[in-house]
């Protein structure tokens, strides 16, 4: 196994495709071919956070809550995916495909490490920023993926107006990171 | 790389200091590729639609892990480090998947189908710009946006994990307050769909006009000295 | 010429890069930072942002996941 490990990292195209990063232009190609892709075959663009909701539902079915009365989980499409569950969920498949692909990616570069939290900045900077993602994707009707990149190439005027003010909470969000999270 | 007579060769000296070996990861990438097409038997076997969500997922984090491709960057870095390549990059990405989706959806309509992927095309309200401004906070305190936080957890990163654990109950708080916000802040608005302003040819003209002045505004701010703003 | 290390182990975007700042701002011409991360983003655009500014720059990697990023301020 040793042999061929060394082999397989002197191998050009190991190198090329495994080891070094790739250019920023290349995502841009490569994610763009893929959304399109996803358009094609699945009906719908690409989306990530619609799929958090799914799974606070599920977690909060399990300690005794139910979501059944709300007005977001009222649409029949809604029930039918929480009806389905996580298992059969594919938004939930693509979720947890990014974090193996990655892990993929992360290992065949021999850069896998586990990065502890390390201060309770960072702790703070995780909850209050997962918190704000959260609410702030259900009520924008999307996140970075779904409301920006595939609002915009929807060519949906909301996708811009999106892009307007994610930029002024990026600006925001860089005063507070500079001021109190460092 | 030992020879000491460039001019410009930095001393290495620090980096006498003992290391401990390098584990050798390539097992485990094979491992766990195999895992990943395993899984992607079994998920296809219950249901091609499952099988194939986790194949797009597997290339969509291959994609953004390789190119460090990262939207959160694309709008701080302007802002807190002067950098625009990420910025340029997500505007390619937009000009090339509205290429894309315009075609797939412009065929549809052409003949006389619903349109697909109409699913973004949502209501232009407070809601938009107030969701859009809590989520530019987060995702740069949180170090990372919805896609970025998923890559980093596929790395190990601790935080991002605590990330995504609150990403999911704001979701769940949102989703909670979502009829309240329909009630009173979404229905005043409207949804527009570019075409139907513009006409198909117009939206796509109009798009692209946008993304390329955008595109040249962050190169030109880019190439700027000293356009950081943190010291 | 000196050398100085920059411990960003565990750092969370972008911060590794922006103590690279702070930190070559101090320095002088000649002088070396060697930036020490284990955050992939910062591998990028670390680099980046040095061979922008004109610096020579040098990455190596150190240990799974781990990199030193090795400046040398020009000027």
């Amino acid at each position: 196994m040793k042999t061929l490990s060394a082999k397989i990292k002197k191998n050009p195209y190991y190198v090329m495709w495994f080891k070094d990063a790739w250019p920023y232009i290349t995502g841009a190609v490569l994610l763009s071919v893929f959304q399109i892709a996803t358009l094609a075959s699945t009906g719908n663009p690409w989306g990530v956070s619609a799929v958090f909701a799914n799974w606070g539902a599920w977690l909060y079915e399990l300690v005794g809550g139910s979501v059944d009365k709300w007005y977001y989980f009222a649409s029949e499409g809604a029930q039918a995916t929480l009806e389905r569950g996580f298992l059969q969920d594919p938004g939930t498949m693509r979720n947890l495909g990014i974090i193996a692909g990655a892990l993929f990616a992360t290992l065949a570069a021999s850069g896998f490490k586990f990065k502890k939290i390390k201060s309770w900045r960072q702790v703070l900077a995780a909850v209050l920023g997962g918190l704000l993602m959260g609410y702030g994707a259900r009520i924008g009707f999307g996140c970075n993926i779904g409301a920006l990149f595939s609002g915009i190439a929807s060519f949906s005027l909301s996708g811009w107006v999106y892009a307007v003010f994610l930029f002024l909470g990026a600006v925001v969000g860089s005063k507070l990171l500079v001021k109190f999270f460092m | 790389m030992s020879d000491s007579n460039e001019a410009t060769s930095v001393p290495k000296t620090s980096r006498s200091r003992s290391r401990k070996p390098k584990k050798d990861q390539i097992p485990f990438a094979i491992l766990t590729i195999v895992v990943i097409v395993v899984i992607g038997i079994i998920l296809g076997r219950v249901n091609a639609t499952l099988g194939l969500f986790w194949v797009f997922g597997n290339c969509f984090g291959f994609i953004l892990q390789k190119t460090r491709f990262c939207f959160t960057a694309s709008m701080r870095d302007p802002f807190l480090t002067g950098g625009t390549n990420v910025t340029k990059s997500v505007l390619a990405a937009f000009a090339i998947t509205s290429i894309g989706f315009l075609a797939i959806k412009y065929g549809a309509f052409a003949k006389g189908l619903p349109i697909p992927g109409q699913s973004f095309v949502v209501p232009v309200s407070l809601a938009t710009a107030i969701g859009a401004f809590m989520f530019g906070i987060g995702m740069v305190i949180a170090g990372g946006c919805a896609s970025g936080t998923l890559m980093r957890v596929g790395e190990g990163f601790g935080m991002q994990i605590l990330s995504l654990a609150f990403f999911v109950v704001g979701s769940l708080w949102g989703a909670h307050d979502m009829g309240w916000w329909q009630l009173n802040v979404i229905l005043k608005g409207k949804a527009v769909f570019l075409p139907d302003l513009f006409g198909w040819m117009g939206a796509l003209l109009v798009q692209m006009a946008i993304i390329v002045l955008l595109w040249i505004a962050a190169d030109k701010w880019g190439k700027r000295k000293g356009a950081d703003t943190t010291h | 010429m000196k050398e100085v290390e920059l411990d960003c182990m565990g750092e969370a975007c972008p911060v590794p890069l922006i103590k690279a700042e702070k930190e070559m701002a101090k320095l002088d011409i000649g002088d070396v930072l060697i930036v020490q991360i284990d955050h992939s983003c910062a591998m990028k655009n670390v680099p980046e942002w040095a061979r922008k500014e004109g610096h020579n720059v040098e990455i190596e990697e150190v240990d799974d996941g781990e990199w030193e990023v090795i400046i040398e301020k020009v000027k």
